[in-house]
C-alpha cells in the first residue's frame, strides 16, 4: 500500500498518474506530474528508469510495477491507492486517456477530460476542436486529464531528492477478461507516423495545382526525414485523407521544422502548427500570414518550385 | 440488442447551432459503418442511440437510412456532461455486445463517453482506433501509442469501440430508405438517472503561457530584454524573398543545410 | 410502365424549386424536393438584394419572418473612369417599411427558409443528392429522374427541373437549341466583413436599412459591372464579366475586383473589410435570345433553369424570377396533375402564367438592354464623356466664364469619339428599355 494513503492534509492536493512504457514517459507525463506539484504514481513496465527520467520534475514518487497495459484492471489496480486523493491528473496520452475514465468511474468521480489547466479548485478544459475554453470548480474530488504540449516544463539544477515508494498491488486475476488482449505494438512507421509526432513536416495547401503533388510532396519529404501534412482545403478536397490536416480541427502538430506550399496560414491552420525552430514559406502571395511567420518565405510558384526541389533533393543526403 | 452505435448530435465548429449545420461527425459516421458491417457480418440488429433534444433524431434518421434497424433517443439537454450520457446510455443496453462510439465529440471533445459505457458495462473498450476489421466474433483493432507506435488489439464482446472520423466512410442510403427514415417513428425514453446541464464559464481559446528555460543574461535588464524579444518583435520572422522556382528550390536546399537538416 | 412513386419531383432547392415545392405541395400533391447540397442554399451565390413581393400572396406578411439582412432604401448607379465619378443616388424611407422594396440577404438564410415552407406545404426535401438523369418513357416523355444514390430513380408524374443556370436536365431534355458563351456572364463576389457601425457610417444608413450600388467602367477593358451591397456587418462587392472578353484578355476576376477596390470612389467604402468568402458563378444574361422550350411532356423548367434572370445589364434580378417561376410552374403542374393530362398540352398553363405575367413581359421590355450596357461604347467610352461633362460643368475655370453646356457636351462627344448617330440610336435604346 502506497503511503499517499495516509498522507497528511497539508500537503499539496493533486497527484499525478502516469502510465510508462519501458521506463519511457508518454507525452505530457513531465508536464502532468509539475503540474501536480511533483506528487505523482508512476505505474508500468520500468518505473525505476522514470524515475531518472522525472529528476528535477518529480517531490515523491510511488511506484507500481505491471506489466501489459489493462485499463479496466489497472484501474481496479490503482483504486485504493488513489481513493483518498481529492485530484487526481492524468496527462491525456493514449494510454492516460484510456485509463482516466475507467479509474474516475471506479472512484465515482467527475472526470474532466483534455484540460490545460489544472488546479485543486479550477479546471480549464480545451473544447469545440480548440476554439473555447470552457472554466469550472471541479468540486472536492474528481479526475483529470491534461493535454500534452499545453504546459512546457524546465526541470530545476538544484532540486531536493526525491522521496521514491514502491507499491504492491496484485493485478485481479479472476473472471471473465475485461481487458482487450494486446496482439502486438508496432514500432512507428516513418511513412504512416502520427503527425503530431513528426519532428520535420512538408505541408502543402490550395495553391497546389494537382491531387499528385501531395504523392510528391510526400517523396520530398522522404529525402528530408519529413511526413507530409495539408490544410483543411486539401483535405477537403479529398486528395489526402483528413489525418494528414494540420489544424485545429485536424491533428495538432509541434515539428522543428516545416516547410509550406501554397498555405495561406489561416488561423486555425497555424495555431495547431506548434512552435517550430524554422519555418520555410512558398507563396505566390508574399503578404499571407504564413509569409508573415517564416523564417525563409520565398515568392514563388509552389508547383514549379516542387519540382525543382525533388530533382535538387535527389543527390543530398540528411544530416 | 446485440450492436449499438452511438450517434451525438453537433454542430461544426465555428458554424452556428442550426438544423443546416448540424448531424453526425466523422468519427461517429466512421462507428455507424462498423456496426452496419459487423451487423452484415454476424447476422446482428443495428440500434442507433442519442443523448439529445428532438433535433437530435436527425443523426437517428440518418443512421435507419442507411440501414440501422433501431433508433431510440434519450431525452436530454445537448451539455450534459460526459459521465451522465455514458449513464443514460448504459443503462439502456445492459445486454449490447458491441457498442461502437466516434472517438471525440466536436462539441465536448472528451472521449470519454465510451470509455465510461464500458466501465458501466464491464466491457473490453479500444478507444481511438485507427483501423479495425471484424474477425468472427472479434474485433482487431490498431490503437495509437506515444512516439508513433502501435498497438493491435483483439477485442471481444462485451467491448466498446471507439473510433477516429478517417477508419471508414459511411455508405450512402438508398433513396427509397432516406424517404421512409425520413418518416420512421423515434422511440423517446427518459433518462434512468436525472441529467445535469454541465456548467462552465466559457471563453475562447488562448493558450496557456508556457513554461520556458530561464533566459540568458548577465543582468535582470538583459534577460528581460531576451525574454520580451524587444529586437525580434517586428512584424515578419525572417527574410521574404522573390525568386524563381529554381532559384527557390536552391535557395530552400540551402536554407535546410545551414539550419542543419540536410548534410554539407 | 411503372407507377409514378410521386406526383411531383423539383430538382433543385433554390427560390425557384423552393417555391415550385411548396405550391404543388399546398395544392395536395405528393411532391419531393431534391437538391444537391447539404441544405438549400449551402452553395449558393449571388450579388445580394432580393424583390421579394412576389412572395405577397405566398407567405402573407413574409417581411417579419424572412431572413433579411437590410432593407434596401439607397439605390444608386456609378460611373467610373480611372480617376473620376458620377453618381445618382436615390433614397427614401418607403422601402424601410413594410411591404418594402428590395432586400439584401444571404442565400443559405433565403433558400433554406424558402425550403422550410415547402416542408411545411408537405413537400419531403431530399438533400445531399444529385440527380444524374432524367427517365424518359418510349415516347420521350419525362416520367421521373435518376439520382447519384443508390436504387436512386424516382418516378413522378410531372418534373419540375429547377436546377439553375447551364441546367443539366433542360439539356439532358433537348429544350436548349443552341448555348453560348456569349449568353452568360460570369459574377464573381468577395463578402468583407466590417462592423455594422462602421457601414451605417460609410454609407449614411440607420438601423436595419442598407444599399445597393451598381457600377459601370469598374472593370477596366473587360465589359462588364460592379456592385457593391450593404449587409448588417458584411459588405458584398462584385463584378459580373462577360464571358468571351474575359477569356480573350486573359485578365483573373480577383484582380479586376482589387483594382474597383482600390478606385478612390470605392476605396473608402471597402477599405479595412476583412475577407469571408470568395465565390463565383456563371449567370444567364441573354434572356429572351436564349430561353429555351419551357414545356414538354412531363417537365417544366423554370427559374435560371430556364434564363429568366433578367440581367438588365448590371442591374440583376433573378431570384425574383426564380420564385414567381417556380410559383407558376407549381401551379401548372398541380393543374396537370388533378386534370389527368401531364402532356406538354396538360402543362401549358405553365407558360401562359409565364406570359402574362412580368416574368415574360419584363423579359421583353429589357430585351435590349443588356447587349446596350455591355456594349463597348456603354462601357468604354460613355462613362469618360459623362464624367468629362460633368466636371466642366462644376469646375470653375475664372476669368474664364461658364461655358454652354450643349458645347460641352458636343466637345466631350467628340473627344470620346462617339458618332452623334451612335449616341442617339443607344438613348433611345435605353429610352425604350428603361423608360
Ligand atoms: C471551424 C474551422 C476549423 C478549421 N480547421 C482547419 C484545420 O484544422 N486545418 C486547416 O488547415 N484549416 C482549417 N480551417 C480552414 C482555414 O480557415 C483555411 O480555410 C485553410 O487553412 C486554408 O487552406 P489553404 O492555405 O490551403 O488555402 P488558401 O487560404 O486558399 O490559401 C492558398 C494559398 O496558396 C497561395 N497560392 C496560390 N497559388 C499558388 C502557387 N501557384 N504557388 C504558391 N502559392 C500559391 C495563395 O496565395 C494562398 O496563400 C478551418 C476553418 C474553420 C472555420
Ligand atoms: C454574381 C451574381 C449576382 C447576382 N445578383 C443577384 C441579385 O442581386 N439579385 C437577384 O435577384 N439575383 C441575382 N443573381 C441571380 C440569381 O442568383 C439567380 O437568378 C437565382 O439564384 C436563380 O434561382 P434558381 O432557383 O433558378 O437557381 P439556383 O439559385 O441556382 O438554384 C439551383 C439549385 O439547384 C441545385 N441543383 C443544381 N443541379 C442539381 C442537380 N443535378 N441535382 C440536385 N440539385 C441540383 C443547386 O444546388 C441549387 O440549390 C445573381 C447571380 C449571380 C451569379
Ligand atoms: N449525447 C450523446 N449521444 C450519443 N452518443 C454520444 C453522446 N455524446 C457522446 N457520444 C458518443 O461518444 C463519442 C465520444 O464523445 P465524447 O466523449 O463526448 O468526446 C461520440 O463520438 C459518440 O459516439
Amino acid at each position: 500500500m502506497g503511503r499517499s494513503a495516509q498522507r497528511p492534509p497539508n500537503l499539496a492536493p493533486m497527484i499525478a498518474v502516469v502510465v510508462v512504457r519501458g521506463g519511457a514517459l508518454p507525452s505530457g507525463g513531465d508536464e502532468t506530474v509539475a503540474e501536480c506539484g511533483g506528487r505523482a504514481i508512476v505505474v508500468g513496465s520500468g518505473t525505476a528508469l522514470a524515475v531518472e527520467a522525472l529528476a528535477g520534475i518529480a517531490t515523491e514518487l510511488t511506484l507500481l510495477e505491471l506489466e501489459h497495459f489493462q485499463p479496466a484492471a489497472w484501474a481496479a489496480a490503482l483504486q485504493p491507492l488513489v481513493q483518498h486523493e481529492p485530484a487526481v491528473v492524468m496527462p491525456g496520452s493514449p494510454d492516460g486517456r484510456d485509463l482516466a475514465p475507467r479509474l474516475a468511474s471506479l472512484l465515482h468521480r467527475p472526470l474532466f477530460a483534455g484540460a490545460v489547466t489544472v488546479t485543486a479548485h479550477r479546471v480549464e478544459l480545451a473544447r469545440k476542436g480548440g476554439t473555447e475554453i470552457h472554466i469550472a470548480n471541479p468540486g472536492p474530488e474528481f479526475v483529470a486529464t491534461l493535454q500534452p504540449g499545453v504546459r512546457g516544463v524546465v526541470p530545476a539544477a538544484s532540486w531536493p531528492a526525491v522521496v521514491v515508494t514502491h507499491a504492491e498491488v496484485p493485478l485481479r486475476a479472476s473472471g471473465p477478461a475485461v481487458d482487450a488482449a494486446v496482439l502486438a505494438v508496432l514500432p512507428p512507421d516513418p511513412a504512416t507516423i502520427d503527425l503530431a509526432e513528426a519532428p520535420r513536416i512538408v505541408g502543402g495547401g490550395a495553391g497546389l495545382d494537382r491531387p499528385e503533388r501531395m504523392e510528391q510532396l510526400s517523396r520530398i519529404g522522404g529525402h528530408l526525414g519529413a511526413s507530409m501534412g495539408a490544410t483543411r482545403v486539401i483535405t477537403d478536397r479529398g486528395w489526402v485523407p483528413h489525418e494528414r490536416q494540420i489544424g485545429t480541427t485536424g491533428v495538432v502538430v509541434d515539428p522543428r521544422l516545416y516547410v509550406a506550399f501554397g498555405v495561406s496560414g489561416a488561423v486555425q491552420h497555424t495555431s495547431g502548427l506548434g512552435n517550430p525552430d524554422h519555418i520555410i514559406s512558398v507563396n505566390t502571395d508574399g503578404h499571407c500570414p504564413m509569409m508573415q511567420l517564416a523564417d525563409l518565405a520565398i515568392v514563388s510558384d509552389a508547383n514549379a518550385t516542387l519540382d525543382h526541389l525533388e530533382r535538387l533533393l535527389a543527390d543530398e543526403s540528411l544530416a | 440488442m446485440s450492436i449499438v452505435v452511438c450517434l451525438k448530435w453537433v454542430s461544426h465548429p465555428g458554424e452556428p447551432h442550426d438544423s443546416r449545420f448540424s448531424g453526425m461527425s466523422h468519427a461517429d459516421q466512421s462507428a455507424l459503418e462498423f456496426a452496419l458491417q459487423q451487423a452484415e457480418s454476424t447476422g446482428a440488429t443495428v440500434t442507433a442511440i442519442t443523448v439529445g433534444p428532438p433535433g437530435a433524431e436527425k443523426v437517428l434518421r440518418d443512421a435507419l437510412a442507411c440501414g440501422a434497424h433501431h433508433a431510440v433517443r434519450i431525452e436530454g439537454p445537448t451539455t450534459t456532461s460526459g459521465t451522465d450520457v455514458a449513464t443514460a446510455i448504459a443503462d439502456h443496453i445492459t445486454d449490447a455486445r458491441w457498442v461502437w462510439c466516434g472517438d471525440y465529440s466536436l462539441d465536448r471533445g472528451a472521449g470519454s463517453v465510451p470509455a465510461f459505457i464500458a466501465a458501466h458495462l464491464n466491457a473490453q473498450q479500444a478507444l481511438g482506433i485507427i483501423h479495425a476489421s471484424i474477425e468472427g466474433d472479434a474485433v482487431h483493432a490498431t490503437r495509437r501509442l506515444d512516439g508513433g507506435r502501435r498497438e493491435l488489439l483483439e477485442v471481444t464482446a462485451p467491448a466498446v469501440v471507439s473510433v477516429e472520423g478517417a477508419t471508414a466512410r459511411l455508405r450512402r442510403a438508398t433513396l427509397a430508405a432516406v424517404r421512409a427514415a425520413a418518416s420512421a417513428t423515434i422511440p423517446v425514453v427518459s433518462a434512468t438517472t436525472p441529467m445535469h446541464r454541465a456548467e462552465f464559464m466559457v471563453r475562447p481559446y488562448r493558450p496557456r503561457a508556457r513554461v520556458l528555460p530561464a533566459p540568458e543574461g548577465a543582468t535582470a535588464l538583459e534577460r528581460l530584454r531576451v525574454l520580451t524579444d524587444a529586437a525580434a518583435a517586428s512584424a515578419a520572422r525572417g527574410d521574404t524573398v522573390r525568386l524563381e522556382p529554381a532559384d527557390a528550390a536552391a535557395r530552400i536546399v540551402r536554407a535546410l543545410r545551414e539550419w542543419g537538416y540536410l548534410a554539407h | 410502365m411503372t407507377a409514378p412513386d410521386v406526383d411531383v419531383v423539383v430538382v433543385g432547392g433554390g427560390p425557384a424549386g423552393a417555391c415550385a415545392a411548396m405550391v404543388a405541395a399546398r395544392a395536395g400533391l405528393d411532391v419531393v424536393l431534391l437538391e444537391r447540397g447539404p441544405f438549400p442554399g449551402s452553395k449558393n451565390m449571388y450579388g445580394g438584394v432580393v424583390y421579394p413581393r412576389i412572395l405577397d400572396t405566398l407567405i402573407p406578411e413574409w417581411w417579419l419572418e424572412a431572413p433579411v439582412q437590410r432593407w434596401v432604401t439607397r439605390r444608386s448607379t456609378m460611373l467610373l473612369t480611372e480617376t473620376q465619378a458620377v453618381t445618382i443616388d436615390f433614397r427614401t424611407e418607403a422601402w424601410g417599411a413594410p411591404p418594402y422594396n428590395g432586400a439584401t440577404a444571404y442565400r443559405p438564410d433565403w433558400d433554406h427558409w424558402l425550403a422550410g415552407h415547402a416542408q411545411a406545404a408537405g413537400a419531403q426535401l431530399i438533400t445531399d443528392t444529385t440527380v444524374i438523369g432524367l427517365i424518359r418513357d418510349e415516347h420521350g416523355a419525362v416520367v421521373g429522374v435518376r439520382t447519384d444514390r443508390p436504387d436512386g430513380d424516382l418516378r413522378a408524374r410531372v418534373v419540375i427541373a429547377c436546377d439553375g443556370v447551364n441546367s443539366f436536365l433542360a439539356k439532358e431534355a433537348g429544350l436548349y437549341e443552341h448555348t453560348d458563351a456569349k449568353h452568360y456572364t460570369l459574377g464573381v463576389k468577395e463578402t468583407l466583413a466590417l462592423p455594422k457601425e462602421t457601414i451605417d457610417e460609410r454609407f449614411a444608413v440607420r438601423d436595419r436599412h442598407g444599399v445597393d450600388i451598381e457600377i459601370i467602367g469598374a472593370t477596366g477593358s473587360v465589359n462588364g459591372g460592379g456592385f457593391l451591397y450593404t449587409n448588417l456587418d458584411t459588405i458584398a462587392v462584385g463584378v459580373v464579366l462577360k464571358l468571351p472578353k474575359l477569356a480573350a484578355q486573359a485578365q483573373r476576376p480577383e484582380a479586376i475586383i482589387a483594382k474597383m477596390k482600390q478606385h478612390p470612389a470605392i476605396a473608402p467604402l471597402v477599405q479595412g473589410g476583412e475577407l469571408k468568402e470568395y465565390s463565383a458563378h456563371l449567370i444567364p444574361e441573354a434572356g429572351l435570345t436564349m430561353m429555351p422550350k419551357m414545356v414538354m411532356d412531363g417537365m417544366l423548367v423554370a427559374g435560371d433553369a430556364a434564363a429568366l434572370c433578367l440581367a438588365a445589364g448590371i442591374w440583376l434580378e433573378g431570384v425574383n424570377f426564380a420564385m414567381a417561376s417556380g410559383m407558376y410552374a407549381g401551379e401548372a403542374a398541380a393543374e396537370a396533375v388533378r386534370g389527368g393530362d401531364v402532356t406538354a398540352n396538360g402543362l401549358q398553363g405553365y407558360q401562359r402564367r409565364l406570359s402574362d405575367t412580368f416574368v415574360l413581359k419584363d423579359h421583353r421590355k429589357l430585351h435590349r438592354a443588356p447587349e446596350l450596357v455591355l456594349s463597348d461604347r456603354v462601357q468604354h467610352l460613355y462613362p469618360g464623356m459623362v464624367a468629362n461633362v460633368v466636371e466642366r460643368m462644376f469646375r470653375v475655370d475664372n476669368p474664364e466664364p461658364k461655358p454652354g453646356l450643349r458645347r460641352i457636351v458636343t466637345q466631350e462627344r467628340q473627344r470620346a469619339g462617339v458618332r452623334r448617330r451612335d449616341l442617339l440610336r443607344d438613348g433611345w435604346t435605353g429610352f425604350r428599355s428603361f423608360g
